[in-house]
């Protein structure tokens, strides 16, 4: 199976008042292409960090503090994956939403309230699809010339072509230059040598300097006369907003794009944000409980619009819940979290029947089942404080195999059986 | 079309708002003894106590109180607002020569007080904790602890009498005389807008230079309120969930800023800046002092000591009417900026 993004021993820190809180503790996960991942864990395991930092977007005062993420995407690399790490910001940006992108519990206030639907679904597309919508202008101003009778308005359109081909050509220019910056980035990738890394740097920041070219091109298009050129642009976006809202099955999706948030029900919101994350067709759709806050049946249309588009426009979804029935019915592969560690990466089948980690077994014992007429079990104690974590392994004050050795060292993530991880001295 | 109804529905209550606010008027011109209130109808130098006696049955001061005021009433309708001694000039007339001069300092101030407090607002969030914030609130600090007439004084000493860069006053005397020459023809009594509509373009300039201490003096007072709340509101934005969703969509910081975060933190700095500007209209009375500007805040003063009543009654009048609009014109822009909020 090939890779399509790799995160290797990441380390997140938040640098709080009270202290440095060691959110995640070398979080080692790879997700496949085509695959469906799953990520398990109480809440404040780290799951949500460890996402966000796939993503770059750990927000202050939260930083990445060590560890790689690589990401394999086709278009540049050969198979050794691109350190996002070392990448500059522009460079994120626009891999953000176009290649990965993300969809977040709570859609109510995931939503801008004082912007459109409309707007905030034609940004993905401003953002990343510029280009194709560009020329699709261009050519439906050509097809309107053609067709057209009156001489007055040919000529201002004829006028709006010339300026959004003028736009479009410099796009392109800025493509090709941004291109051969990621050209010899790649290129830079491995070198450690100081030269190689005062380029790389060099090279970095001025890919940042570019993309400020890029909003003054937004400035200037915000000015009062050529902004009313600008909305022929807007009209050709409309139109993919509304089809992708009917691809996601809103009702009415004609006049849901002049709408705002709270005009909307919560499972419509969720939709929303989904078509946000999708309107790119993105590689990776990251997806952090985007159930939680929503009824069943919600839910449950939401699980299968997922699932369904996994099937036709995404390549793989990494799915953050800790729901574990949710876990078996959508997921192929699952990693297990604890307090900020990685504890057990298998494929679900083997999870469920097999689970090898005390802490994956004690999770899986306390799931209430229809048949069971015990009382519910528990593990006994409390989630660590992430700001003085135990030491070596986290979960061995409250593991009952404890060992000398496990509260000395981190034990390393190791393969007990073929696609079954784990990180425990019980079986090294 | 809401909107239109929402409007024409709030001016309806705002007539019943000035109705309130003229009761309130009419009761503070009754604390005053009518002894007192006789005085502005008095011409001669010399007057005996039957006389007073007199004038007052004539005038009817110590008829019951809602005949006076129905009687007040009907001469506020009627146009007539009483002579003000200060103005030496009917109160109208007093009003339409003192207001266009504050009226003008207030519209170059308040722009430009909303825009720095907006920006340097902007600048302190988005650099928190850094140099740029640090900066931001010593300036802040600043503005909050000065006294207006320390500020103004040593602005004056500094630019003028040091530095001699600025001058006082509202005008120079060449300007003056071009001024007062009948070939200048007042139109709105704004020195700035006549002077262009009088093609005066040196007029202009003159009137324009002579407010940059003053607005100096505003900005720097006035705007660092505006900064403040800018700022924690502007924070408060940063920190919501929408703003992850446009990182996660690939947006760029300046986008973010400037879209995403901006508008729902100017909710609040509306409502201030709505209150500041019907505050400033009310008269800056040391500002324009300092500044020897001619405006309706010296000129209340000068009334206020005098006991010029139909003067100060007036103006109570019209600072409410100021409010009142105000009120109406905030909660349109807030419709305007956030479309949670319905106006029905």
């Amino acid at each position: 199976m090939q890779k399509l993004i790799e995160a290797r021993d990441v380390y997140t820190n938040f640098f709080t008042f009270e202290g440095v809180v060691k959110a995640l503790n070398g979080v080692s996960i790879i997700v496949n292409q085509g695959e469906t991942y799953g990520l398990v864990g109480e809440s404040g395991c780290g799951k949500s960090v460890t996402v966000r930092s796939i993503m770059r977007i750990v927000q202050s005062p939260g930083r990445i503090v060590g560890g790689k993420i690589l990401l394999f995407l086709s278009r540049e690399d050969k198979g050794q994956g691109i350190d996002i790490l070392k990448r500059s910001e522009a460079y994120m940006e626009s891999i953000r939403g176009n290649d990965i992108s993300m969809i977040f519990q709570e859609a109510s206030t995931s939503l801008n309230p004082v912007l459109s639907i409309g707007y905030q679904v034609a940004e993905s597309f401003l953002l990343h699809r510029l280009d194709e919508m560009l020329k699709e202008t261009i050519d439906t101003l050509k097809a309107e010339i053609e067709s057209g009778k009156l001489f007055i308005t040919g000529w201002w359109k004829k006028f709006q072509g010339l300026l959004f081909k003028a736009e479009l050509k410099g796009l392109e220019r800025y493509t090709d230059m941004v291109a051969g910056i990621d050209r010899r980035l790649y290129e830079l990738e491995d070198s450690t040598d100081k030269i190689s890394i005062d380029e790389r740097n060099h090279l970095n920041r001025k890919r940042d300097r570019l993309k400020k070219t890029v909003f003054v091109v937004q400035c200037v298009r915000h000015l009062p006369f050529i902004k009313h050129y600008g909305k022929k642009l807007h009209k050709t976006i409309r139109i993919h907003v509304i089809d992708l809202l009917k691809e996601l099955g809103v009702p009415n999706p004609q006049n849901v794009p002049d709408m705002y948030p709270h005009e909307l029900s919560g499972g419509m919101q969720q939709r929303i944000v989904i078509a946000i994350a999708l309107a790119c067709h993105p590689k990776l759709l990251i997806a952090d409980e985007p159930t939680s806050n929503l009824d069943v049946t919600i839910q449950a249309q939401i699980i299968d619009l997922i699932k369904n588009l996994k099937s036709t426009s995404i390549a793989s979804v990494l799915f953050i819940t800790h729901d574990l029935g949710l876990v078996a019915e959508m997921c192929d592969r699952v990693t297990v979290m604890y307090a900020g560690d990685a504890c057990e990466t298998a494929a679900v089948k083997d999870l469920f029947k097999e689970p090898l980690h005390p802490y994956t077994k004690g999770l899986l014992r306390s799931v209430p089942k229809l048949k069971a007429q015990k009382e519910l079990e528990s593990i006994p104690g409390t989630v660590p404080n992430l700001i003085h974590p135990p030491s070596g392994c986290r979960f061995h004050p409250r593991c009952p195999h404890a060992k000398d050795i496990c509260s000395e060292d981190k034990p390393p993530l190791t393969e007990h059986s073929e696609g079954h991880f784990i990180a425990c001295y019980l079986y090294t | 079309m809401s909107l239109i109804n929402y409007i024409i529905r709030r001016i309806l209550l705002m007539v019943v708002v000035l109705f309130g606010v003229s009761l309130l008027v009419f009761s503070i011109m009754m604390i005053i003894p009518p002894g007192q209130r006789v005085a502005i109808y008095v011409t001669q130098e010399k007057i005996s106590p039957a006389q007073i006696n007199a004038m007052i049955k004539k005038y009817g001061l110590d008829d019951p109180a809602p005949v006076q005021y129905v009687r007040w009433l009907k001469q506020i309708f009627s146009g007539n607002f009483g002579y003000s001694i200060t103005a030496s000039a009917p109160v109208i007339k007093g009003f339409i020569t003192y207001f266009p001069v504050t009226l003008e300092l207030v519209l170059y101030a308040t722009p430009l007080i909303i825009l720095v407090g907006i920006w340097l607002g902007t600048l302190g969030a988005v650099h928190k904790d850094k140099p740029v914030d640090h900066a931001t609130r010593v300036f802040a600090i600043i503005g909050y602890s000065l006294p207006t007439f320390w500020l103004g004084l040593i602005l004056l000493m500094v630019f003028y009498g040091y530095l001699g860069i600025f001058p006082p006053g509202y005008l120079s005397n060449k300007g003056k005389n071009i001024l007062f020459s009948p070939a200048f023809k007042r139109y709105t009594y704004i020195l700035t807008v006549d002077a262009v509509l009088n093609w005066r373009w040196n007029i202009f300039w003159d009137a324009l230079y002579h407010l940059v201490l003053p607005t100096v003096n505003l900005i720097l007072l006035n705007s660092a309120l505006i900064l403040r709340l800018m700022r924690s509101s502007m924070l408060e934005a940063l920190g919501q969930d929408y703003i992850r969703t446009a990182l996660a969509k690939g947006a760029d910081k300046r986008t973010i800023h400037n879209i995403h975060a901006r508008r729902n933190a100017l909710i609040p700095v509306i409502t201030i800046s709505g209150v500041l500007f019907a505050g400033l209209l009310g008269g800056m009375v040391i500002t324009e002092t300092i500044f020897a500007r001619d405006g309706i805040g010296l000129w209340m003063a000068r009334a206020a000591l005098q006991m010029d009543v139909p003067a100060i009654m007036f103006n109570v009048l019209f600072l409410g009417t100021v409010f009142v609009v105000f009120n109406l014109i905030v909660d349109v822009v807030y419709a305007y900026i956030d479309p949670r909020i319905r106006l029905v």
